[in-house]
């Protein structure tokens, strides 16, 4: 069977898993990004997504072409799933490991520095593994989602996202603030 | 009372009267006369003959006698307040007698039992539903058997304190605590009178006042420490019960039959989860404690007082009964006054929640100055309530204390003139006036205790009425596991109403395939959700059976059964979670892959993965951050994760534009493909590949056969199909 022919249908019914090993990405003299799956289909700027952003970083990421809409870049169909992208070749991995920085700005949050209370709207500052960061929150119970029972997520008053992955990891100052907050 | 198989003296010698030597064999009574005002009718079949009498002061007299044999039909006519039941004579109508509500099921079954004599099928053994109570005959409804007059109060009170018994332990420790907690608040008045008679009216023994104060400043420290111990437990035990109750409640909910929901709004369902349970716990942690606690102070106090002096003692309590009568009578003016206020802002919060809901139709018909004028009517009656309710209480707690404090003014005159006449010490009278503080809140909580913990054991009710109420495991014990269901269904004679004398459907039968896929096709209301209904088992039938592979369903178990039947419906409901949590619902245990292959077949990975948490992400309370056709086929998705052998559509496809049902259809085609499939819909074109179609009006199977069969035949089918043509002729037009 052409092997195109099997990229194509994966398409309608099934899922399609690709092989770490038939998968490449690199990037083009172009400065663009290219993904070649099985050798012998090219993806031009591919878009990866994770189909488990928060409870599962690592496994199950989503290749996928765009198709350029009016004013921006829509979603186009899915290639293939990657049950791990962590065994991609390290040069792929390293691209993929970029771009996906790059689609997920999704700071996690190790302390909560201070905390200001003014009258419903707080302004706190987060240390995160994205830096400091000083975020304004508003009706924030309405805004927070609990995952689990240690993992919380919480929307600022932009819109903006902060992760805590474990509450009881953070330091007991920053817990304070916390149940302040919340 | 209507009772069809027990027969009246009365009523036998009115038929024997009319036809010696008949055997009756159905009898039943309506509530009202031939006139249609309250009194008595009765209808009675007598071998061969139906008749109706008239009962009245002069004894029955015969108004109606029909030769059963020429009657074809028994009919209930549903009217507002009541029913009549109509027999079928020779092709005419004739009204036989009519009834209140009261009677409707007994008539049901009258009729269910004389329909059944004229298809010449034996009398069958129609089962009552007992709704009275069976000591008081007051009306209890179907679900429950809990009578509130007959209840005992000291009954439901057992069950309550039924709750405290795993943690004995700690009560014990509650009674002990409190106990000590009494006796160490009786000492300091005690200390009191000696420093007053030893040290201060005599001026000597000062060396004893240290010991004093250090007597009093530990029994103070002990009443205190002890109470704060006992109040920390008290806390534990009240959160613990309530937390008990909720959960068994909360069990017992997810267990309760169909019919009861019918029956019970949510909202009620919800208070009893609130504020029932926290009433029951209010009663066991703070009512009942405290109330002990009143009773043994005020005894120890009196005993005490006696003690010291009964002539002092029999004065100062001459208030007492006044202040517990007037405390009795004013606090249920009070709590009036409360509940109305709280009424108030119900009404208030509805109104509010009601007028911004419809802002935008306000705004359209630029009606603000009536909305405006709606609410200030609210408001003004909010504001009565508020203030009548303030000042009731504002008045009520000086006039108590006053009443409470007259007491000491009756002791400090007469323990003067005791004083004065009888020698009775300074000290004796100080103490007097401290012990009658601490006997002043006990006395005050006494005399509105009696409401307060009948408000808490009418809450224990009605939580009890939930546990009591039927479940559907009691109700089905069906005890055949079914292995593996191959899909044959079998509707066989089956009869059904929601209410006895309103049957919904009627001698309905048909047999499906195993992976066909039926279509039910009719107007709305002519049942076809009740046959889901009971081929889901939410409710039994009437009459006839259903049968699976052969097994009569009744017999099924329910939890088997249920798990191989999957349900795709109108409203698709998604609860607050992430996506991936929503199709997993009926698998928890599923693997990613197996999720996202299952969304895959159900057209719906790829709109999930475009969604920035992906299968992470949270739909929202009912599912509400998803569009229709998403949700739809998230449901999709689910129903083909769970596999199930049996599957129902109901109108899968309603309300979604073209291309989501052009997609939700292809979803649906991939589910369906090896299933048994029961399908509703009304969009007709839906259901062209179905197996067969069952056309159905009012309650019966009026076509079936294949979508080209019905079309040919130029029936309702055909007639249904050309209303359905031009209706989406003319949406083409308008879209």
């Amino acid at each position: 069977m052409d092997k195109r022919q099997g990229v194509q249908e994966a398409s309608s019914l099934e899922l399609r898993y690709l092989d770490p090993d038939e998968v490449r990405v690199w990037r083009g003299e172009d400065g663009r990004v290219y993904c070649t799956i099985a050798d012998e289909l090219t993806v031009l700027t591919p878009m990866f997504m994770r189909s488990h952003p928060l409870s599962d970083l690592e496994r199950y990421l989503s290749i996928r072409g765009v198709e350029p809409k009016e004013r921006s870049v829509a979603m186009g169909k899915e290639f293939g799933l990657l049950r791990n992208w962590h065994r991609l070749d390290p040069d792929s991995r390293a691209i993929v490991e970029a771009e996906l920085e790059r689609r997920y700005l999704h700071p996690k949050v190790f302390a909560i520095l201070s905390v200001r209370d003014y009258s419903g709207v707080q302004v706190c500052e987060f240390d995160t593994d994205r830096g400091l960061r000083e975020v304004t929150l508003r009706d924030v119970r309405d805004n927070v989602i609990y995952l689990g029972r240690s993992r919380i997520l919480i929307t600022d008053a932009e819109g903006n996202r902060y992760d805590i992955e474990d509450v009881n990891t953070l330091d007991p100052d920053s817990r304070a603030r916390l149940a302040r907050i919340l | 009372m209507a009772e069809s198989n027990h027969i009246p003296e009365d009523v036998g010698e009115a038929v024997q009267g009319v036809r010696p030597g008949a055997e009756i064999r159905v009898v039943a009574f309506s509530d009202l006369g031939p006139d249609g005002n309250f009194g008595e009718q009765f209808l009675a079949l007598a071998d061969d003959r139906l008749l109706v009498f008239s009962s009245d002061s002069e004894g029955p007299q015969l108004l109606k006698d029909l030769p059963f044999s020429d009657v074809s039909k028994v009919e209930i006519e549903t009217l507002v307040g009541g029913a009549a039941l109509r027999a079928v004579v020779n092709g005419r109508r004739e009204d036989l007698l009519s009834f209140s509500h009261a009677m409707s099921d007994a008539f049901g079954r009258v009729r269910i039992q004389l329909d059944a004599l004229i298809e010449g099928k034996p009398l069958p053994e129609v089962e009552e539903r007992a709704k009275r109570c069976a000591t008081c005959g007051l009306f209890l409804g179907e679900h429950t058997r809990v009578c509130p007059r007959c209840l005992r109060k000291g009954a439901t009170l057992r069950r309550l304190l039924g709750y405290t018994k795993p943690y004995a332990g700690r009560m014990v420790l509650v009674g002990c605590l409190m106990m000590g907690g009494i006796l160490a608040g009786l000492v300091p008045p005690y200390l009191t009178k000696v420093l007053v008679d030893r040290v201060l009216d005599p001026r000597t023994n000062y060396h004893l006042v240290i010991w004093l104060v250090l007597g009093l400043a530990s029994a103070s420290l002990a009443h205190t420490g002890l109470e704060i111990w006992r109040n920390r437990v008290t806390a534990w035990l009240g959160a613990r019960i309530s937390f008990d109750i909720r959960s068994q409640l909360y069990e017992r909910l997810q267990w309760l039959s169909m019919r009861y929901y019918d029956h019970h709004p949510t909202g009620t369902i919800i208070s009893r989860l609130t504020q029932d349970a926290n009433g029951i716990q209010d009663l066991l942690a703070y009512a009942l404690p405290f109330l002990v606690v009143s009773v043994v102070t005020i005894f120890a106090v009196s005993v005490i007082l006696l003690g010291m002096n009964w002539k002092l003692a029999l004065i100062a309590m001459v208030p007492l009964p006044l202040l517990f009568l007037v405390v009795r009578k004013l606090w249920r003016l009070l709590r009036r006054a409360f509940h109305n206020w709280w009424y108030r802002w119900r009404r208030f919060h509805g109104l509010v929640a009601d007028a911004l809901g419809r802002v935008k139709v306000t705004k359209a018909f630029s009606q603000q100055q009536s909305e405006i004028g709606r609410y200030f009517y609210r408001n003004d009656e909010l504001r009565a309530a508020g203030a009548y309710a303030d000042a009731t209480a504002g008045t009520f707690f000086p006039l108590m204390w006053l009443i409470i404090g007259s007491g000491s003014l009756l002791v400090w005159y007469f323990g003067s003139m005791l004083q004065m006449h009888q020698g009775i010490t300074l000290g004796t009278i100080v103490a007097f006036l401290a012990y009658l503080a601490m006997v002043q809140f006990p006395l005050e909580f006494l005399g509105h205790s009696t409401q307060w913990i009948t408000r808490a054991l009418t809450a224990a009710e009605r939580v009890f009425e939930v546990l009591d109420a039927e479940s559907e495991s009691e109700q089905s014990r069906g005890e055949v596991e079914l292995e593996e269901i191959h899909g044959e269904v079998e509707y066989r004679n089956v009869g059904f109403g929601y209410e006895k004398h309103q049957q919904v459907l009627k001698d309905m039968s048909f047999t499906v395939r195993p992976g066909q896929m039926l279509g039910l096709v009719g107007k709305s209301g002519v049942g076809k959700s009740t046959i889901i209904n009971l081929l889901c088992r939410f409710y039994d039938a009437d009459e006839g059976e259903i049968f699976i592979d052969g097994v009569p369903l009744r017999d099924v178990s329910l939890w088997s059964y249920r798990g191989r039947l999957g349900v795709v419906l109108q409203e698709p409901f998604l609860f607050s979670g992430t996506i991936a949590e929503n199709i997993a619902y009926a698998k928890p245990e599923a693997t990613p892959e197996e999720i996202m292959a299952a969304a895959k077949i159900a057209n719906a990975h790829d709109f999930i993965i475009g969604k920035p948490d992906g299968y992470d992400e949270q739909v929202g309370e009912r599912g509400n951050r998803l569009s229709g056709g998403e949700k739809q086929r998230v449901c999709i998705a689910r129903a083909i994760l769970h596999n199930p052998a049996i599957l129902i559509l109901d109108e899968a496809t309603a309300s979604v534009d073209l291309e989501t049902e052009q997609q939700i259809q292809e979803a649906i085609g991939r589910l369906i493909k090896g299933r048994t499939t029961f399908a509703i819909a009304h969009r007709l074109s839906t259901l062209r590949n179905a197996h067969k179609l069952l056309v159905l009006d009012e309650g019966r199977i009026v076509e079936s056969g294949t979508h080209d069969e019905l079309k040919a035949k130029k029936g309702l089918y055909a007639k249904l199909l050309d209303i359905h043509r031009r209706t989406s002729t003319v949406g083409a037009i308008d879209g």
